[in-house]
């Protein structure tokens, strides 16, 4: 069974049509890269698979639950229990330290737990940095304290946005690895991005132009072993 | 956020103290109306008069600490015999005279000994007299003979008597017994008599000298009323039928108890006639006749107050009882530090407390006190309500300046899951800890500001109130709670998917 079916999606402002009649499926375990340049309709996909939109016409299926005519609050709730985001900009709280970040998430998921957090930020290989507030860390190290945040509730799906938008190279690697570790923990990974390298790393690649999907390309030589 | 809590700090700063005035101002501005004069008269009742005793009692009724002061007060006309002129003067207490009537402006100084007066300006201008004068003042009543009088130190019994001497002419006597009934004085008038030896009785100080001391009645030493009676009549003209008359007289008086004087050698009829004349008016000392008090007293001061007092002449109320022989009063002016309310009701109970006194409000005093009041705290309530809008205003205006720094964080927090209702907690937590925070700094402060306003307008501490402490704090809280209520909005408001495709 699909963790998530986009069934004949649109979004339409105005006359724009950003997406227009698209269907999807994602697998659960699968690796996904949405790919597109600027207008395709990635972003509003994006927006409307973590919870925050929802289309104007079709059905989203997310663990079999239609997101599309659920309310503010329902999608809120969806979205805390079953999706871990990840963003270009990596926004953390600047205020709070690398371990209090990660429990911010915890925190409006259920509990703060310092040691389960700092178990996260040791996955990531962040553990000594933990008490660093993020303005004395690196892009690279920010972004792997997201990601620990991202997986610190166990998420049904993690969901990218240019994860790797803003790192160097040798960063990216580190994300990228990140990634087929939780993809070997069986965790379903949507990554929007613009980078061909990133979406290689992807068992298949959804392109979308003009808010339909162009065409779907399965990665044949995916290992993750 | 600095802002948003210095705001709150200014907002409760200005709300305590304003508070506190505002439950302080009738207290001061009470301390400062009493400056006006008295807001209480106690007259007696129709009927009844009002005495030291109970105008005590009735005092007794108002708590000491609210009385300001109570000034008894006496009105009688007093006579000016030099200058033939009469005014009002007044018996009162100038100790508390300079309490009820703080108005008063004394040149000179108040009287502080007896026989000191104070004059009116208007009087002071009519008589041209100055501080330091001396004034004689006169009481003209009627009355009984025995009455007290003030004779001065002699205070005495003053009576008057008259009796048929020598050819039926009239011996006229005024005599003022001492305290024990004891001629402490005498004057005769015997000009009608004989000249010569029967006029001597009103001159001779050896015979008039006798009589100081001695008790009544008096009769003429038994020797002489028996063996000079006669060898008087032959001396004097025409005297069988007095002879006759004096013989019986001595020989009765001498069956009196009394003291005896020696009759002036050859006078003895008109003798006769000066003790019978004071006989009989100690036995006529219930007849009604004019009484005539006189005084000098010295100007200790010129009173000027713009109004109708400077038209009286002020002693104290010792002198004027002494000098009219009359204890009682006729009004006495309380100044009472308390609002309308509990000047009613003070009233009321002097009033229906059967002492025979009415006690009235000076409505012009206590209505204008009300009336002022009110205005004050009234404006008071207004600027604390404009500055508290202020507040609210810059509280909310900082707080939306805050969610809009933090849109990114507030949007991430929501991608992560964070309901409209914890968006709501976190950011009323915020703004009600600054509150509470601001709270406790303006309570503090307030007080401060209020002890400087106190201080430089009304030039007296002000009490601190503790509860004001919670309530300012409370207050603050609350107001910053409502403030935050738009900011809050606003941030729920936010959209998560900000946070996705850097912005």
């Amino acid at each position: 069974m699909a963790l998530l079916e986009l069934k004949n999606v649109s979004k339409i402002y105005g006359d724009l049509k950003a997406l227009n009649d698209v269907s999807i499926q994602v697998e659960k375990g699968e690796w996904v890269a949405i790919m597109g340049p600027s207008g395709s309709g990635k972003s509003t996909m994006m927006n409307i698979i973590g919870c925050m939109d929802k289309p104007t016409i079709g059905e989203v299926l997310l663990d079999g639950v239609d997101i599309s005519k659920e309310s503010q609050k329902a999608l809120t709730d969806i979205r805390r229990d079953k999706i871990g985001l990840i963003f270009q900009q990596f926004h953390m709280v600047t205020y709070l330290t690398a371990v209090e970040n990660v429990m911010v998430s915890q925190y409006y998921h259920s509990m703060p737990d310092e040691e389960e957090a700092l178990e996260a930020l040791d996955r990531v290989g962040l553990r000594e940095r933990a008490k660093h507030l993020p303005g004395q860390l690196s892009g690279g190290e920010q972004q792997r304290v997201c990601v620990a945040r991202a997986l610190i509730n166990h998420p049904e799906l993690i969901l990218a946005d240019e994860p790797t938008g803003n790192l160097d190279e040798a960063n990216e690697n580190i994300v990228l690895d990140l990634f087929r570790q939780l993809h070997r923990e069986g965790t379903t990974l949507i990554v929007v991005t613009h980078d061909p390298e990133v979406a290689e790393a992807a068992q298949r690649t959804i392109v979308l132009e003009h808010g339909r999907v162009a065409r779907e390309v399965i990665n044949e030589n995916f290992s993750n072993q | 956020m600095l802002i948003a809590l210095l705001s709150i700090v200014v907002g409760a700063t200005i709300l305590s103290g304003l508070v506190t005035i505002y439950i302080d101002v009738p207290r001061q501005m009470g301390a400062q109306f009493r400056s006006y004069g008295a807001n209480m008269l106690l007259l007696p009742e129709e009927g009844a008069s009002l005495t030291a005793d109970s105008l005590q009692e009735a005092l007794g009724k108002i708590p000491e600490q609210n009385m300001v002061g109570a000034t008894p007060y006496r009105y009688v006309r007093l006579d000016m015999p030099s200058r033939q002129q009469s005014f009002i003067s007044a018996g009162t207490d100038f100790s508390q005279v300079q309490k009820t009537s703080p108005y008063f402006s004394v040149e000179g100084a108040y009287p502080k000994d007896t026989r000191e007066i104070l004059v009116g300006k208007e009087i002071a201008r009519t008589l041209d007299v100055k501080v330091g004068s001396s004034v004689e003042l006169s009481y003209k009543t009627t009355g009984k003979a025995g009455d007290k009088a003030s004779g001065g130190d002699k205070a005495g019994t003053v009576l008057q008597g008259s009796a048929e001497g020598f050819n039926k002419v009239i011996v006229k006597t005024d005599v003022v017994l001492d305290e024990e009934g004891k001629i402490a004085s005498l004057e005769v008038d015997a000009s009608s008599q004989t000249p010569g030896i029967g006029s001597l009785v009103g001159t001779d100080k050896a015979f008039l000298d006798q009589f100081i001391g001695k008790s009544l009645p008096l009769k003429l030493s038994g020797s002489q009323a028996e063996d000079g009676a006669a060898k008087d009549a032959a001396q004097e003209e025409d005297s069988t039928e007095a002879a006759a008359q004096e013989e019986g007289a001595a020989k009765d008086a001498a069956q009196e108890e009394g003291s005896t004087v020696d009759a002036v050698t050859g006078a003895t009829i008109s003798s006769q006639a000066v003790i019978d004349a004071i006989n009989s008016a100690s036995s006529s000392s219930d007849d009604v006749v004019p009484i005539e008090n006189t005084e000098h007293f010295t100007v200790a001061g010129i009173l000027s107050t713009g109004g109708e007092e400077e038209g009286y002449v002020y002693m104290s109320l010792k002198d004027l009882q002494r000098l009219t022989m009359d204890e009682t009063l006729d009004a006495a002016e309380l100044s009472v530090s308390a609002d309308a309310e509990e000047l009613e009701a003070y009233s009321k109970e002097i009033s229906d407390a059967d002492l025979g006194i009415t006690a009235r409000l000076v409505k012009r005093v206590t209505r204008s006190e009300a009336s002022v009041l009110g205005k004050l705290q009234a404006l008071v309530f207004l600027v604390t309500a404009v500055v508290l809008l202020l507040t609210m205003i810059c509280v909310s205006t900082t707080m939306l300046a805050v969610v809009s720094e933090r849109r990114r964080e507030i949007g991430l927090r929501k991608a992560l899951g964070a309901s409209d209702g914890s968006i709501r907690k976190e950011f009323l937590g915020e703004g009600m800890f600054l509150g509470g925070l601001g709270g406790v700094f303006g309570a503090l402060l307030g007080f401060g500001f209020a002890q400087l306003v106190s201080v430089s307008v009304f030039g007296s501490a002000i009490t601190f109130r503790p509860l004001l402490l919670p309530v300012t704090i409370l207050v603050s809280m609350a107001i910053a709670a409502v403030s935050c209520q738009m900011p809050i909005r606003r941030a729920v408001a936010i959209d998560p998917a900000i946070v996705l495709k850097g912005e």
